[in-house]
């Protein structure tokens, strides 16, 4: 085949081309720090990415809305715990007052105290953490328990448990369902207590088994509630697994291998330098260098 | 035998050696001319003495009469010419391809290009699924308000930067009546052509070579061949022209195969017509989306010949959207119709959800997004001003409830399911709105990806040819100072020879018969 100069250099120019859209390659990686810079760089890595991206980030979102159940759950157990001590001091004055040893002003003074614990418990019923009512299901923004003007208890009729999603598909119960442990019943009992107190009517036994039952209710929503908190502990930990394995999964598809891309630019540069100084040997002399 | 037959014939050599040195110095001054092809002047030995005829004297033998010039021919291969023109068609095809597609990917970029569709779509989730958590939360709503805008946004961004590119290939395809754009460079290409064979037809019959006439032919046709697949046919211009002569040239288009397709672009009739009667490319945009409706050369209608073709026409009206048996194709309207179908069908499903929900104040939830396609979606502004009238809850007279922004946010991750029973979803079956976005993106990756790697290989394919024809054609200086030296060392001898024979007069001349004096 006959060459000629120009061929060479049109050749050696399209060559060098062809180096620096490499060399630019490895730079774009390096620079971003993934394998791609565009999704027709390769098509099956950018979507399988799309993918991984979205499930990362729905993993997170997820992750943050279980601390939201952590928050309900914890100020739930501490206002119930809270309740419970009230109740055994209750039954505590139950027990005091059936003694019969009690002056009628003893009995007064114990139901002092009643009435102050009741105030207690209807607060811890509606018991407002970040703007929201945590006993009253659903309907955060109002009231469990309403004092009508004439002392009588008015419980909200619950409008549903409040539920939030934790995992694709799971949703989790965040409340405690306060209208069954602040019952209109349970008020009821505490009520019939301070008349007793109060009047000195009927016997105050029948009240230390009331308290008792009040007790035993609460203690069953806290148990419900320990066992969802354990089960929120559990799906936290899959959680934090997935996050791990959806990252890692990630940059596995998609983040440069920087030993590789370092190597290979580096080896680019060397074959670039190359190209360059044999350019310079074979454009620079003809035979018009050489003819006197 | 003539007493000055020496003079004759060295005379004779100086000016063919000179004819010689001169087309050397041609080769040189164009040997960064594009397309020129080097030339050489083929030496011939005149016809020797003496010829046979009745009076020819008797001689010993025939005595050559020296060299003349025969003709100055081109060093040319037209099946050289012809691969590369081939070639040139498909490898402007794949480049125009690659170049529209790019674009689209460009604004398109989900992986370095941040706040993509997908992103946003994200967020809006993100968002959806926080308020779920704080129904009550004046920011979260806020948020949520502001990140389905943001959807909306980048919905029209995409269909108006889509529609703005469109607006650039029309420009590059030409207008209606094929003055501008590439229509309006073939037409061009095809008015010069007629002009250099009407040239090339007034000297041929001289007897003459326009070699650089033909380069000048030859590189509009190579430029021709990039725009549509030509074939190219020879006729002789005249009976009087030389054999070796190129002649007139006649353009035919061809598939991309090579095969005719009885449209012809350019021949000899056309040499008697004025520029504006010859026959030219013109193109009509019609219907909703602007898109081709017809392509035609002369009165001849080439629509559907388009799909055989290679070159940068057909890649630029395959991207910008043609009517092909009442239906709208081409990627760019293709693209933008999807997206369209896309925001319709998410905002419907968004909307219908959203109207099943209730707000703040309990009542039923509004539109959320209006439905105006990708161009026009937008979230309703009685939400943006209030966010409050986002419905968060699904019960009428809770709102603590979070349960319909949950299902809000489903819409966008779940597959878009079927109005009738069992029926097919919207976006097919099975195929929630992130999954048929994911699916756009991948299809115009993997298309694109394509279209690359073919303009790359048609690319090195090309340059190939265009090196087989280079070494044919192209000048080489080593070459061309080897034929100077050749050349003066050889005018050099003859001017030699010619003081010889001037000696050899001077002697019969001045010196002889002067006997004893």
């Amino acid at each position: 085949m006959r060459i000629t100069q120009g061929m060479i250099s049109n050749n050696m120019l399209s060559n060098l081309t062809k180096s620096y859209s490499s060399m630019n390659k490895y730079m774009d990686q390096l620079n971003s720090g993934m394998k791609i810079t565009k999704p027709s760089d390769d098509p099956f890595i950018a979507i399988k990415g799309l993918g991984y991206r979205s499930q990362l980030l729905q993993i997170e979102q997820y992750s943050s809305n279980t601390s939201e159940v952590h928050q309900w759950m914890d100020n739930s157990d501490g206002a119930l715990e809270n309740a419970t001590k009230g109740l055994q001091r209750l039954k505590e004055l139950a027990t005091q007052a059936s003694n019969g040893t009690n002056s009628p002003s003893e009995l007064k003074n114990i139901a002092e105290e009643v009435k102050q614990i009741k105030e207690d418990l209807i607060g811890i019923a509606n018991l407002n953490v970040n703007g929201k009512h945590i006993f009253n299901g659903a309907d955060t923004d109002k009231e469990l328990v309403t004092v009508n003007s004439d002392k009588s208890i008015t419980i909200a009729p619950s409008k549903g448990p409040v539920e939030i999603s934790i995992s694709d598909g799971i949703n989790l119960k965040a409340n405690v369902d306060g209208d069954k442990v602040f019952s209109k019943d349970f008020f009821d009992k505490i009520d019939s207590f301070i008349d007793k107190l109060d009047n000195g009517t009927g016997s105050v036994d029948a009240s230390i088994a009331d308290m008792d039952k009040n007790i035993e209710s609460v203690i069953n929503a806290r148990a419900d509630l320990g066992a969802r908190m354990n089960r929120l502990d559990l799906i936290e930990n899959r959680l934090s697994q997935q996050e791990i394995t959806a990252k890692s999964t990630m940059a596995n598809n998609e983040n440069v291998d920087y030993e590789k891309a370092i190597t290979d630019l580096l080896t680019q540069e060397t074959m670039h330098r190359a190209a360059l100084s044999a350019g310079s040997r074979i454009i620079q002399p003809s035979l018009v260098d050489f003819l006197r | 035998m003539s007493t000055f037959h020496g003079l004759e014939m060295a005379k004779q050599a100086l000016f063919t050696q000179q004819m010689g040195l001169y087309t050397t110095g041609h080769n040189i001054s164009n040997v960064n001319t594009e397309g020129y092809s080097r030339q050489r002047v083929n030496f011939e030995t005149l016809s020797p003495y003496p010829s046979a005829s009745r009076n020819s004297p008797v001689m010993p033998g025939q005595i050559g009469q020296g060299v003349k010039a025969g003709t100055v021919e081109r060093m040319r291969d037209q099946f050289l010419d012809m691969q590369y023109r081939s070639q040139s068609s498909r490898s402007e095809y794949w480049a125009t391809k690659t170049d529209a597609l790019s674009r689209m990917e460009g604004v398109m970029n989900e992986i370095t290009g941040g706040d993509g569709l997908n992103k946003v779509m994200d967020d809006f989730w993100k968002s959806l699924q926080s308020l779920s958590t704080n129904p009550t939360n004046a920011g979260a709503r806020e948020v949520v308000g502001q990140k389905g805008l943001a959807v909306a946004e980048t919905f029209n961004y995409l269909s108006k930067s889509l529609e703005g590119i469109r607006t650039d290939l029309k420009a590059q395809i030409g207008n209606e009546k094929g003055e501008s754009g590439k229509l309006g460079d073939a037409n061009s290409i095809l008015r010069q052509i007629n002009s250099l064979n009407k040239q090339i037809g007034e000297i041929e019959p001289h007897g003459y070579l326009p070699n650089d006439l033909y380069d000048q032919r030859d590189k509009l046709i190579d430029q021709l061949s990039g725009i549509v697949n030509i074939k190219v046919d020879y006729e002789s211009s005249s009976n009087s022209s030389l054999k070796i002569a190129d002649g007139i040239a006649n353009i035919q288009l061809v598939d991309a195969q090579g095969k005719e397709l009885g449209v012809k672009l350019l021949g000899k009739e056309d040499m008697q017509k004025k520029d504006e009667e010859i026959g030219k490319f013109t193109i009509k945009y019609s219907g909703e989306n602007d898109t081709v409706s017809e392509l035609k050369f002369g009165v001849t209608d080439i629509t559907d010949k388009l799909e055989s073709v290679d070159g940068s026409l057909k890649a630029l009206i395959e991207n910008y959207g043609y009517v092909k048996d009442g239906a709208v194709k081409g990627h760019y309207p293709e693209m933008l119709s999807n997206l369209d179908k896309m925001a319709n069908e998410f905002a419907i499903a968004f909307n219908t959800q959203h109207k099943k929900g209730f707000d703040m104040s309990g009542k039923e939830g509004l539109d959320f997004f209006t439905v105006d396609g990708a161009n026009g979606i937008t979230v309703n502004k009685d939400i943006l001003i209030d966010p409050n009238k986002i419905a968060v809850s699904s019960k009428n007279d809770v709102t603590g409830d979070g349960s319909n922004a949950l299902a809000l946010g489903d819409i966008i991750t779940k597959p878009l399911k079927s109005t009738t029973e069992g029926g097919e979803g919207p976006l097919g079956t099975n195929v929630s709105v992130k999954s048929f976005y994911q699916q756009l993106i991948g299809k115009l990756a993997v298309d694109n990806q394509e279209a690359r790697r073919m303009a790359e290989n048609s690319g090195i394919q090309q340059l190939k040819v265009q090196n087989d024809r280079l070494s044919v054609s192209a000048v080489s200086l080593d070459e061309e100072m080897t034929n100077l030296l050749k050349f003066q060392h050889a005018y050099n001898a003859s001017a030699r020879s010619m003081t010889a024979m001037d000696e050899l007069l001077d002697k019969i001349i001045n010196s002889m018969g002067l006997v004893g004096r």
